[in-house]
């Protein structure tokens, strides 16, 4: 059946198009008949912004809402939407291992260094000492440590002018050397292809023409920006120098 | 202020997914955690989905509740855009008005919701729906006064701003059937304002 025609109006099927702009809150033509006119403009006040007490439930959802999130283990502070993390490399793993032997093995020599530096070593070492890291030559005051080289009588001194530069790289004793790694504070990170999308900010606009600022951090990131989100948004502060932001994967239907 | 109002009501509404491009930004910011997201995402729909809601229960602010508090537990799980958003959880919404009218069938001392909402006006006062001084409350109870799929499809096109397919999706009905129930109820309600002496 069609629809039955508007007051003074046959066919009422003419009116679908207007009806069907009124439906899509489309701007009407100004020659459009007054009732039309009229419809359009009541469905807009009740379409119309938020009046006072309908929002009045929000301060509830909100605390329902950060105590979901925060029973679901994720933080309003932590401000990270729900990614992927990105696998650890087993690269990154051994480089820390390894960083933490060198540590260890360095900390050790720094202190037999000092050792030697104060010559409270035992004169063979403190000789061994002296000629790699130009420490003191053993000191008769020292520790009565008899260096003997069989005979039963003290080792002769050394002369300086004689003797001969270590073999080998010069290393002082109980220092391990050093891997180029230990050089670096940080495992080697590269930066990310895909830089992390997504990152939610506690700026994010309601303003509907205002998209959220972003952070410092975001700003100084160097990571390429990604395609179809926005990059002005806050994560919440990764540190510099760890590419560590996970990559996001916002599913799009 | 009135004439702005008059402005703003040809043709536009304010209800209309207002978070725009953002949308995906915000949403990604609430299912990390960001409270202030979330409130935007609150306060984008909850003013269409309360008057939705009056229009189809009587408890339409225990039912908004309800259905928000739904959302809150799925929303690291959803996925769309920002009409699908609304979609869901206007569709979240009327399973939970479908259910507290079942409730309140097995609960005979309380008032039925159907005969509530089916029941012709508490005629809006005249005064109230004259253009000059219209107001959403007044146009609501018009709106109420059609009958119930008739109102209900007319606040989910123009009110929520869900298209015809979302709109078939939640109230069970063709995409077509959607169509003409929303042309019939326009005119309908053109011709019910124009009794009570708004139109001219």
């Amino acid at each position: 059946m069609p629809g039955f025609p508007f007051p003074g109006r046959p066919g009422g099927e003419l009116d679908e198009p207007l009806l069907d702009m009124i439906i899509a809150r489309r701007a009407l033509p100004p020659d459009a008949p007054q009732e039309m006119h009229d419809l359009a403009r009541m469905l807009g006040a009740v379409a119309g912004p938020a009046e006072p007490g309908e929002l009045a439930g929000e301060a509830a959802m909100r605390a329902a809402f950060s105590q979901a999130a925060s029973s679901a283990g994720i933080s309003s502070a932590a401000r990270r939407p729900v990614r992927r993390r990105r696998p650890r490399h087993r690269g990154e793993d051994r480089s820390r291992a390894r960083l933490a032997a060198v540590m260890v093995v360095a900390a050790a020599g720094l202190g037999s260094v000092l050792a030697a530096y104060s010559d409270v070593l035992p004169s063979p070492i403190q000789q061994l000492a002296h000629v790699a890291v130009a420490a003191p030559a053993p000191h008769s005051s020292g520790p009565p440590q008899p260096a003997t080289m069989g005979t039963g009588r003290p080792a002769p001194r050394p002369d300086p002018a004689a003797s001969q530069p270590a073999p080998g790289p010069r290393h002082s004793a109980g220092i391990a050397p050093l891997s180029g790694h230990a050089t670096s504070s940080h495992p080697q990170f590269t930066p990310g292809t895909s830089r992390p999308t997504g990152y939610p900010g506690s700026s994010a606009s309601c303003a509907p023409s205002r998209p959220p600022s972003p952070s410092p951090s975001e700003k100084a990131s160097t990571h390429p920006t990604p395609t179809p989100w926005p990059t002005a948004v806050t994560c919440g502060g990764a540190p510099r120098g760890y590419a560590v932001q996970p990559t996001v994967y916002p599913d799009v239907p | 202020m009135l004439g702005d109002r008059l402005r703003r009501g040809i043709g536009r509404a304010d209800t209309r997914p207002v978070i725009g491009a953002a949308f995906s930004v915000t949403l990604a910011s609430a299912q990390g955690g960001d409270e202030m997201a979330f409130a935007c995402l609150f306060r984008d729909v909850q003013p269409p989905l309360l008057r939705y809601l009056q229009v189809i229960t009587p408890e339409a602010e225990d039912v908004a509740g309800d259905a928000w508090l739904q959302v809150v537990k799925g929303l690291p799980r959803f996925r769309g855009g920002e009409e699908a958003f609304r979609a869901w959880l206007f569709t979240i919404a009327r399973h939970r008005a479908v259910d507290a009218g079942r409730a309140r069938s097995r609960r005979p001392d309380l008032p039925l919701a159907v005969t509530e909402v089916a029941e012709p006006p508490t005629a809006p006062d005249t005064a109230d729906l004259a253009l000059e001084a219209i107001s959403t409350r007044s146009v609501l109870a018009l709106i109420k006064t059609l009958p119930p799929d008739h109102a209900e499809i007319i606040m989910l096109r123009v009110v929520a701003g869900l298209d015809a397919a979302d709109v078939a999706r939640i109230v069970g009905k063709t995409p077509g059937a959607v169509r003409v129930t929303a042309h019939r109820a326009l005119r309908r309600l053109s011709d019910l304002a124009e009794r009570a002496g708004v139109t001219q």
